[in-house]
């Protein structure tokens, strides 16, 4: 089940894990959070001067704990602006909107053995599966890969988290195809990262003939900038403006339009929405070949137009 | 009284190389050879060839070509051989229903799912039958109507199929009028 509605919270924690890297603790205005599934992710409200962000992110503490969520924000040069306002304007005892959480990434309970890749901060939804493998003595390696520069800092995350893992620094690292040879039957792959590393998991376990259902990827990215557009809905007439540094999903939100939406990173489909006229720059992970041709459909949290504007059946 | 519109029987394919898989293993009630669609380089064939028909057949040629003198023994030694498997495996079963997830379940316990299975149904259709009232299982079923070896119940034999178990779920027919059993038909050769 999916519920609906927000979580009102406030920052109870802030705590600096690297110069980029820092940990939002959140607590419940009242009550508890729901118990929320290894892999789910919130979607965190965040509303500055000018501007609402509402990003998605992996939840990194345990399933069970209900009385605080807490994330793990990356400060990235280059973005839409809502990890800058994480790192540079929240403090503690705001209060903040989570949404309720989801999750796109689920452990495979049918697994006989785990074996998880992180990229960077995709390790984040991995910290909520490892107290549950434990905890089900299940067989399970990690592996995170990152620059030599943060090797300390994800090293220190994991050994809160403890278990069989490993750390690939940029200089030296077992290739993903070396890992993935000679692993038992039953063993799924996991991955999140960035999309070159998932694409990499991906393929090294195709060609070594594992089946598609044994591979799981999250994509956490979110969406990127680009050129600015217009979107023009038809069935109320309305004109809406797209910048460089905002999403089609976001700039009909802050129009005031109820737009369907869940994982705001292009890997659910709950926000797919018709395409009348324009052509799309498809940036999801959801539609097949085949539908980005057609050009009828685009995921409105991450994917952008090609041409100058869209007409959309909203 | 063959067909009584059960939706959830497994339906069979035609077995064909699934070339995504790095190893192909072909595992066959019968003795005979596999399929020519399967057939290529590198594909395993394991079959059963009873003791009576030793002199008879020709000696196995291909390299990955073994025979088993029962299916229990070839069930044992499937079950060593994927427990030290890795990924990339693919399993081609063929046999009658009950062998075919009889191995279908050996290779689920050691981890192979459902998109590295295969199954195709030949030889006989005789079922292996469930009671559900005493659990007995009754072999080789060809009627319609049997007297459970275990408790002696008239089992009316249902499309109902377990793939857990391999077997038809026999239920009462007699249950409203005790010794009101129909001619039992012969329906499953």
């Amino acid at each position: 089940m999916i519920l609906d509605g927000t979580l009102p919270a406030r920052v109870a924690g802030i705590d600096s894990l690297s110069p980029t890297l820092k940990r939002f603790r959140f607590e419940p205005e009242r009550g508890c959070f729901p118990t929320a599934a290894p892999g789910a992710h919130v979607l965190v409200t965040l509303r500055g001067p000018e501007r609402v962000w509402k990003n998605a992110y992996s939840l990194v503490t345990p399933p069970e704990a209900r009385d605080a969520y807490a994330i793990i924000v990356r400060r990235v040069e280059e973005s839409r602006g809502g990890s800058h306002f994480l790192h540079d304007h929240l403090r503690p005892g705001d209060r903040v909107e989570i949404g309720t959480p989801a999750s796109l990434f689920p452990i495979a309970s049918l697994a006989r053995r785990h074996v998880l890749i992180g990229g960077g901060i995709g390790l984040t939804p991995f910290l909520s599966f490892l107290p549950v493998l434990r905890e089900r003595g299940a067989a399970f390696e990690l592996h995170q890969y990152c620059t030599d520069a943060e090797t300390e800092t994800f090293g220190r995350l994991l050994a809160e988290a403890g278990g069989a893992v490993t750390i690939h620094g940029s200089t030296s690292r077992r290739s993903v195809a070396e890992i993935l040879a000679d692993q038992p039957l039953g063993t799924h792959v996991y991955t999140c990262g960035p999309e070159r590393l998932m694409a990499a998991v991906e393929a090294a376990a195709l060609d070594l003939g594992w089946p598609s259902h044994s591979i799981h990827k999250e994509s956490f990215g979110g969406a990127e900038g680009g050129k600015p557009f217009s979107v023009r809905l038809a069935r109320s007439g309305r004109s809406i403006a797209v910048s460089d540094t905002q999403s089609l999903l976001e700039a009909l939100e802050a129009a005031g339009i109820e737009a369907p939406c869940l994982c705001r990173g292009g890997a659910c489909g709950v926000c797919l929405t018709g395409v009348i006229d324009g052509e799309v720059e498809h940036r999801d992970h959801v539609l097949t070949e085949a539908e980005r041709a057609d050009g009828k459909l685009i995921a409105t949290c991450v994917s952008r137009a090609r041409s100058d504007a869209l007409v959309l059946d909203l | 009284m063959t067909d009584q519109g059960i939706k959830s029987r497994p339906i069979y394919a035609t077995l064909r190389r699934d070339s995504s898989g790095r190893r192909h293993l072909y595992v066959s009630a019968g003795s005979g050879p596999p399929p020519d669609a399967l057939a290529q380089d590198g594909l395993e064939s394991w079959t059963v060839a009873p003791t009576t028909c030793e002199g008879t057949l020709p000696r196995p040629e291909g390299v990955g070509e073994r025979r088993f003198r029962s299916t229990r023994y070839l069930m044992e030694t499937l079950g060593r051989r994927l427990a030290g498997e890795r990924m990339g495996l693919r399993l081609y079963v063929e046999g009658p229903e009950d062998f075919l997830w009889d191995v279908y379940g050996v290779a689920q316990a050691h981890g192979l799912g459902r998109q590295e299975i295969f199954l195709k149904q030949s030889g006989t259709l005789a079922r292996r039958v469930q009671c559900v009232h005493c659990k007995t299982f009754n072999e080789g079923v060809t009627t319609t109507i049997v007297r459970c070896a275990g408790c002696g119940a008239n089992l009316f034999v249902r499309d109902h199929f377990s793939r857990r178990l391999s077997a038809f779920q026999g239920v009462k027919i007699d249950a409203e009028q005790p010794g009101d059993v129909p001619q039992a038909e012969r329906a499953y050769p």
